[in-house]
């Protein structure tokens, strides 16, 4: 497991930290720095670390596990798992993020992007790569 | 009244020496208890901490000058030796308020609190140094002793005036129990502040050395009340006679060495990482706010039970945490168990 693995949290952020937690855990997941057998900090761990309470780590782990990233387990903590095929989506849940990335696309467009250039970076971050 | 004044010369100078070097103790980006930013520490906080021992050896300077005179004036009294006291606490005192001074002009240079929160997703070696067999040591330390009381019950001094040895292995036995309570919660209760790299190593060093303290106490208490526990045996009288030095000498080595470790790379041990290094981290990601006098830290807000103390070295405990409380409560309750189990065995 590489030394640089991060989770950050922004408290003046409007997203629940629940959510900025299992977002900053699953883009890790997804660029696959975090592989199958890799086991988690403890809840209490990262929710110490992070200041926040273990509850706000649990629900992160929680939703993760529904997501089929994670397993957990009692005294064991969580433990990455092999997610060899997609899991069964909810589409609304989908269709919600999509709205979501029509957004932000359209602030890009009113923020000078074209519709060339958003493609590009989208199509960078959706294969791993960075800003 | 000769030696009360030596006594205060001495107190009085280790007083001031502790509080001299008190900012020093500091992470490098924390003064008098505040948050602010190194550059403020490296420039205009120089000269507060200037004016700070100033004040703090004004204070020595005039609690011995008290003290010379209480020797001139009762010489053959001990009314001045009865006074000694009073004059030692006086310059405690100057000092605290020396440096309540200097924290309220520090607080106008605090740095806001970092809105961004950085943990690291590697998981992190909490457990005992020396591992569980280690800290199970003084138990069975304990334990063999009391086998040994046991087997030698017959030759046991048994009059009113002795201690019941049991009794004595029991209350050891509640010390050690405190003592590992405390290594334990603080390995596994206290925050790591920088994520990783460096500063994160020398972080992670600094508690494994803090974490090793009350482990090191449990054996040292544990040897302490074996040894005079089988002294009290008369087979055992003359083969022991455990001197008080040959315990104390191996500690107070111990005490010392931790403690000037500890003053060289400051707390977290982040005055030993390259400045590049500790950039990421502010403070130590605790609120200003929430340290009362800049020496008591409560927050019920934070899940932390041990944070790091920014009045001294070492971790506190986090005073609105209920965990912590129950730990003080513990530590109180040991001198009432002592009593009750020292009185019941004698």
């Amino acid at each position: 497991m590489a030394a640089s693995l991060r989770v950050s949290l922004n408290l003046e952020s409007p997203i629940p930290a629940y959510r900025q937690i299992a977002d900053d855990v699953r883009r890790h997941l997804v660029d696959e720095r975090l592989k199958p057998g890799d086991l988690l900090p403890p809840i209490r761990q990262l929710a110490l670390d992070l200041g926040v309470h273990f509850n706000t780590v649990a629900l992160a782990y929680r939703l993760l596990a529904d997501e089929g990233w994670l397993e957990l387990k009692r005294r064991r903590g969580a433990t990455v798992i092999a997610r060899n095929a997609p899991r069964a989506v909810d589409q609304r849940h989908v269709d919600h993020l999509l709205r979501q990335v029509a957004q932000i696309a359209a602030q890009l467009r009113s923020a000078g992007m074209s519709s060339r250039q958003i493609s590009a970076a989208l199509r960078r971050l959706a294969e791993g790569g960075s800003l | 009244m000769t030696s009360a004044f030596w006594s205060l010369v001495l107190l009085v100078t280790v007083n001031t020496l502790v509080f001299h070097f008190m900012p020093r103790f500091s992470r490098p980006d924390i003064l008098f208890g505040v948050t602010v930013s190194e550059a403020f520490v490296a420039g205009a906080g120089r000269k507060l901490v200037s004016r700070y021992r100033a004040i703090v050896w004004s204070g020595a300077a005039g609690a011995l000058a008290i003290g010379l005179l209480l020797r001139s004036l009762h010489n053959d009294s001990g009314r001045g030796a009865m006074l000694m006291p009073a004059v030692m606490a006086g310059s405690v005192v100057v000092a605290h308020v020396a440096w309540q001074l200097a924290r309220r002009k520090a607080r106008a240079h605090a740095v806001p609190p970092s809105d961004v929160r950085v943990a690291s997703l590697v998981t992190r070696d909490t457990s005992l140094p020396g591992g569980t067999l280690f800290a199970v040591g003084p138990f069975a330390i304990l334990l063999a002793t009391a086998l040994i009381v046991y087997a030698y019950r017959n030759d046991a001094v048994d009059g009113r005036d002795t201690a019941n040895p049991f009794a004595q292995l029991a209350l050891g036995a509640i010390f050690v129990t405190m003592m590992l309570t405390m290594a334990v919660t603080m390995a596994r209760r206290s925050r790591q502040i920088a994520a990783d790299g460096p500063a994160a190593a020398a972080e992670h060093r600094f508690r494994r050395v803090n974490v090793l303290v009350p482990v090191l106490v449990a054996y040292a208490t544990a040897i302490v009340m074996s040894a005079t526990t089988v002294e009290s045996i008369p087979a055992f009288g003359g083969i022991l006679s455990v001197r008080g030095w040959i315990v104390m000498l191996p500690l107070m080595l111990f005490g010392f060495g931790v403690n000037y470790w500890m003053f060289r790379v400051g707390q977290g041990g982040q005055r030993a990482v390259a400045p590049a290094a500790r950039r990421e981290v502010r403070g130590d990601a605790t609120p200003d706010h929430a340290w009362i006098f800049g020496v008591y830290y409560v927050n019920p807000r934070d899940p932390a039970m041990w944070v790091e103390n920014r009045f001294g070295l070492g971790y506190t405990l986090n005073f609105g945490n209920w965990r912590a409380w129950l730990l003080i409560i513990g530590m109180m309750l040991i001198p009432m168990f002592a009593g009750h189990l020292l009185s019941s065995g004698g």
